[in-house]
């Protein structure tokens, strides 16, 4: 799991990118945790995006949890909080893991 | 304001060589809202962007950008300040020798070491904003208006400007795309908090969108306030502006015809003011050609005139 | 009293347009060694402006040297010295015709298109945009075009004098007999470093200001009368700009040649 809080912008998009990437290499399901996201830029976004891409293709499990207000509104106007799928507790996604 | 303004403009005047454009004026944008730039053709508009922007220098006055006068600011504070900023122009100004998707990616590839997956799915995520995801690959040459506009606004925000203007984001387009542009302005205001400063005079727009309208003029500032208050106005060029009223232009008889005809059209005044080659009103008067005594007044029309000399 | 005035204003502007194309030279340079580094963009125009370029080159520069061949064989046949063919056409192809030549064909076939093309930028407003994006357009659009000019016009040259002693050969020596050894060595001994230098130092200098005039005319089109034109605009600064970079190429050509 990976816990991201506060700004998420051009500089540190790709550190983000690089952690996400990294981590689904070693084979492990990925959830994000969003509660603390007080501003995610679309470089951010584009990251968490490439990482499900890959997640997909690897067929491991992606998601982000309890995403902040702030970034849902922007995931909301990239039309993108229908592509990710969103968890609200870590429960509900560690149950996903056991078949 | 509760807050410093976005953009503080004071004093300003600013003259193409002896024309004075602007006189003297001051305003704020406010931060995080949508202020409209309104006026009649020729009040201005153009110059006060172009100004704000900083592509025009101001004969006087400051203007304020997110804290830096950019009237005295050295290039390289003019360039940081610029990187929040994005622009969509009245014409697109897309570039020509480039795709869609090249044109919006443009200021990332000059700006930043993003990596190339990066770039590519933050294009697409700015062209499905605006709708235009499919249309990556086409010319801008290829683009309709409204299509136009849309990658222009793309390009505008793709590094999720502090600052937005639009340029007549409404200009020559139909009013379904022009609606779906006002949502969009509107949407960006409130998802990324976007100061956003639009020029236009489309009033179905501006009512929408606005949160403050700024009206111009001929060169001055005529109100500043939310779209109640202008609405209430009763100053008679702003009634005039919104309800759509031609302008009246009072016409005196005498001058109107001496304007048209381009002499005096009394019969047997000599007109002093003919020269062989002006076309005018065929004169009665035998005095009316002089040089050589060749009148031609007995024939109708210039041809005759500029040949009797 | 009007015809002095407007020789004045002509004069003026002529004054301050040169003044502006010096000012963009040292813009130019000051910020191409600026990053980021527009390698990208100097490549492409390196091929715009050379590579495409180099069809016209070759023929031109082949049949140039088959004229020369064609009237130095009359000349000289007439003195009995046509062993001096391969010297005289050397020389004059690598001092004279070839810088000048290959400098008047890359005006007319990359100087007017760069004119045109930064002349419609600055009218459509894609030049502010760059500006408004903080991207410096003396940088992005200027610099690259400047500097592949400085690259490719020389290399250009070696290559037309090149085909151009080639075409002198094969009128000479193949059309009108003369000793293929009389022309190859008479080229071998008259033809000196200083010569070859000269040409070089022609070229770099052809290359510079063809490029830098005619950016400069397209790049402040709005600064000149032309600009609230729109296309008439674009057309009469890009004729202005090939008469202009034409003039300077044949006047530098002189000068250099008096002090070098």
């Amino acid at each position: 799991m990976l816990v991201l809080s506060g700004e998420i912008d051009l500089n540190d998009s790709p550190v983000l990118r690089e952690t996400i990437l990294a981590s689904l290499e070693d084979g492990k399901p990925l959830l994000i945790d969003m509660q603390e996201v007080s501003y995610i830029d679309s470089s951010g976004i584009a990251s968490l995006v490439e990482g499900f891409q890959k997640a997909k293709k690897i067929d491991l499990h992606y998601g982000l949890l309890s995403i902040s207000s702030p970034a849902m509104q922007v995931l909301t106007i990239t039309r993108l909080d229908k592509i990710f799928t969103l968890y609200d507790t870590e429960d509900s996604f560690i149950d996903l893991l056991e078949p | 304001m509760e807050s410093s303004p976005a953009i503080a403009v004071r004093d300003l005047v600013v003259e193409y060589g002896s024309r004075r454009i602007l006189k003297s004026i001051n305003l704020d944008i406010p931060l995080g809202q949508i202020s409209v730039i309104m006026g009649g053709s020729g009040a201005g508009k153009s110059t006060l962007l172009r100004t704000m922007l900083g592509l025009k220098k101001p004969t006087s006055g400051e203007i304020r950008v997110l804290g830096t006068n950019i009237c005295s600011a050295g290039a390289r504070q003019l360039e940081e300040m610029r990187k929040q900023m994005g622009v969509a122009f009245q014409g697109g100004a897309l570039f020509t020798s480039m795709t869609v998707g090249e044109n919006i990616q443009l200021p990332l590839r000059q700006h930043t070491r993003l990596d190339e997956n990066t770039i590519q799915i933050m294009t697409r995520i700015k062209l499905d904003m605006v709708n235009m995801m499919p249309h990556e690959h086409l010319m801008p040459s290829e683009l309709s208006g409204g299509m136009t506009k849309r990658a222009a606004l793309a390009r505008a925000i793709i590094m999720d400007p502090k600052l937005l203007f639009f340029d007549e984001p409404s200009a020559g387009l139909d009013p379904i795309t022009s609606a779906e542009l006002d949502e969009l302005i509107i949407k960006l205001k409130e998802s990324m908090n976007m100061t956003i400063v639009v020029v236009t005079h489309e009033l179905e727009s501006v009512f929408k969108i606005a949160d403050r309208i700024a009206i111009l003029g001929e060169g001055e500032l005529l109100m500043v306030g939310t779209p109640e208050e202008i609405k209430a106005s009763e100053d008679p060029r702003i009634v005039g502006l919104l309800n759509r009223t031609p302008r009246q232009v009072a016409v005196d008889v005498d001058d109107h015809l001496r304007r048209l005809a381009g002499k005096a059209v009394e019969p047997g005044i000599p007109d002093e003011a003919a020269s062989p080659d002006e076309p005018g009103v065929p004169g009665e008067s035998a005095s009316a050609k002089t040089a050589d005594g060749e009148s031609a007044n007995g024939k109708s029309g210039n041809k005759g005139a500029a040949e009797g000399q | 009293m009007k015809t002095i005035e407007s020789m004045g204003n002509a004069v003026l502007s002529s004054l301050e347009q040169t003044g502006r194309t010096l000012l963009l030279l040292l813009i130019v340079v000051y910020r191409i060694v600026q990053p980021p580094y527009q390698f990208y963009a100097i490549v492409r125009q390196i091929y715009f402006i050379g590579a495409r370029s180099l069809s016209v080159i070759i023929i031109s520069g082949v049949t140039i040297g088959m004229v020369l061949g064609l009237q130095f064989y009359n000349t000289l046949e007439r003195f009995g010295s046509v062993d001096i063919l391969g010297s005289a056409v050397a020389l004059s192809v690598l001092r004279e015709l070839g810088p000048v030549m290959t400098a008047l064909m890359v005006v007319g076939r990359a100087g007017s298109a760069i004119c045109a093309e930064l002349g419609i930028m600055r009218i459509s407003e894609q030049v502010d945009a760059l500006e408004c994006m903080a991207i410096n357009p003396d940088k992005y659009l200027v610099a690259p075009k400047v500097i592949a000019g400085l690259i490719s016009v020389p290399l250009l040259t070696c290559i037309f004098s090149v085909v151009a002693i080639f075409g002198g050969y094969f009128v000479g020596v193949v059309l009108f007999g003369v000793s293929e050894g009389s022309y190859i060595n008479g080229m071998i001994d008259a033809v000196v470093w200083s010569d070859v230098r000269l040409g070089l130092v022609k070229s770099f200098i052809f290359g510079l200001l063809v490029t830098l005039i005619c950016c400069a005319k397209g790049f402040y089109i709005h600064l000149s009368k032309s600009g609230s034109l729109g296309a008439e605009g674009v057309s009469y600064v890009t004729t202005d700009a090939v008469v202009i970079s034409s003039i300077a190429v044949l006047f530098s050509d002189f000068l250099i040649g008096a002090i070098l």
